[in-house]
């Protein structure tokens, strides 16, 4: 079985443009537009490894999923997923949203910027599962 | 910390248990979190520990009263919103509960449904008070943080172009196809425009923040600069199968302004019309005066706006969302330029939605009277 991942990010340029990479490198991709139907898609699927947007309808939504996941009773048997969370703005997540700092799900060579450098992006992913030097597929 | 998707929480405060009990049991079937207290003191004590998003009170208790209850819920968190439980229904004993801050009553014996009912009403209405809290805080943090705003407006279709061209770059020919080719270049375009718009838009606004857009004040015929926009849009309003009509009077509708910015304004407004159009649909421009005033009012018979994101229609870079829907391009600035012209022409503007059946936006600007003494009599 391939491994799952889960896009959560509201352009549906920047979801087409990742999907169709992973999906080329022998992942299964799933899509969620908002942090609310990411999650329900959490519950639904159980995803290998997340992709998250911060910012996305609201400026720091994507914080609101990690802290669902983190927090929430509903979410606990998800809670060891990988998460990368990506931005276009290279954030400094302690100063400017004080709700990150709790998020310890979140550790420094798992903020991504946008537009993701590939070679980089998919190293980082393989290794998030586990996957060492071979291919995903 | 709240957290935020959770299921919301009603603490129910009654004496009598076959109350609590069936209050308890409809609740949770909702899908609610519910919390029951037999008395003030300890309602009180679970609302401060909870900090539930309703609750439901019997006036009539023994030890500290519904009515006490309902002011010290509210020296908690003014947000809780309250209904109270009234076994004499006498509309004496609601006003004055309504009074101290109740949101709604309950006459006793109530049904199931009426309860069910009363509940989704009353948490539809903290939902709302809190989105708009939240849009208060996010609008204060955006202007904090405008800077980095506008340039995340500006990077997310840059990195949209170029992650569409890495990818295309990296991928096997093999895995690729002339047709997704094809899509992507054109998504390219799409977003590529979408950021010149954005420039444009952000200098325009510039230019009326200055003063700098207003070169001149002269007199201008709003019966000519509407049906020369109305012009420009017609082939577009066809393509789309939207009719574009204007209502206007015979004679001149003359107002004090700088063509520039009218012209600006009522393209802004057109072009909305027709964006968030149906198929079928129409576009109605009507000018008419009243009471010194020109009014325009451009109705579309589009997908109307939420009255939930009304409030921020105006405000620079606000966009209604609607998940899962195709993206439109727009830079959220239209509307806020257009409420700036509006404001420096010494006018207003409004606007009245139907989700679903339509928006209509109203201007209304001064008219242009001749000088003192230029008349003669």
């Amino acid at each position: 079985m391939p491994p799952k991942v889960l896009l959560i990010d509201d352009d549906a340029d920047f979801r087409a443009a990742v999907k169709s990479l992973l999906t080329s490198q022998g992942y299964e991709v799933l899509e969620a537009c908002s942090g609310r139907e990411g999650l329900r898609m959490v519950v639904e699927h159980n995803p290998d490894v997340i992709l998250l947007d911060i910012m996305m309808e609201s400026t720091v939504e994507g914080y609101g999923v990690t802290h669902s996941l983190k927090y929430g009773e509903e979410y606990a048997e998800f809670r060891h997923i990988p998460i990368f969370m990506i931005s276009s703005i290279e954030e400094s997540p302690d100063e400017r949203f004080p709700m990150a700092a709790e998020v310890d799900l979140i550790r420094p060579e798992r903020y991504l910027t946008k537009p993701l450098d590939i070679p980089v992006f998919l190293r980082l992913l393989e290794k998030a599962l586990g996957l060492g030097a071979t291919k995903a597929q | 910390m709240s957290e935020p998707f959770a299921p919301e929480t009603v603490v129910v405060i009654d004496d009598d248990y076959a109350m609590r009990l069936s209050c308890g049991k409809i609740l949770t079937k909702m899908g609610l979190r519910a919390e029951t207290f037999e008395d003030g003191a300890r309602g009180l004590e679970g609302v401060s520990a909870s900090k539930p998003d309703m609750v439901i009170v019997d006036l009539k208790m023994p030890g500290i009263s519904g009515m006490e209850v309902i002011s010290r819920v509210h020296e908690i968190d003014p947000k809780i919103v309250i209904v109270v439980i009234t076994g004499y229904a006498t509309i004496d004993t609601a006003v004055q509960a309504m009074k101290c801050g109740a949101y709604d009553f309950l006459p006793k014996p109530f049904s199931p449904d009426e309860l069910r009912l009363i509940v989704n009403r009353a948490l539809e209405r903290r939902r709302l008070t809190l989105e708009s809290q939240r849009h208060e805080i996010e609008r204060t943090m955006l202007k904090r943080r405008f800077v980095t705003f506008v340039s995340h407006q500006l990077r997310t279709p840059l990195v949209a172009i170029h992650q569409y061209l890495d990818v295309m770059k990296r991928l096997d020919p093999a895995a690729d196809t002339p047709a997704r080719r094809q899509e992507w270049i054109d998504r390219c375009l799409t977003r590529i425009e979408e950021l010149q718009n954005l420039i444009a838009d952000w200098l325009t606004l510039a230019q009326v923040e200055g003063g700098g857009l207003f070169r001149e004040r002269v007199k201008v015929d709003l019966n000519q600069v509407i049906p020369d926009i109305l012009k420009t849009y017609q082939q577009t309003a066809e393509a789309d199968q939207i009719a574009l009509e204007a209502r206007l009077p015979d004679q001149p509708l003359l107002v004090w302004g700088d063509r520039g910015c009218l012209n600006v304004l009522f393209d802004n407004l057109i072009t909305n019309a027709l964006k968030y159009n149906k198929p079928g649909g129409s576009v109605t421009v009507t000018g008419t005066e009243s009471q010194g005033e020109a009014v325009v009012a451009v109705a579309d018979t589009g997908i109307g706006i939420p009255e939930k994101y009304r409030p921020f229609l105006f405000d620079e870079f606000f966009r209604v969302k609607s998940e899962g829907a195709k993206q439109t391009a727009g830079t959220g600035l239209g509307l806020h330029i257009s409420k700036r012209i509006v404001s420096e022409m010494g006018g207003s503007i409004q606007v009245e939605s139907e989700v679903g059946a339509g928006s209509t936006f109203q201007v209304r600007m001064p008219l242009w009277r001749e000088p003192d003494g230029a008349k003669g009599s």
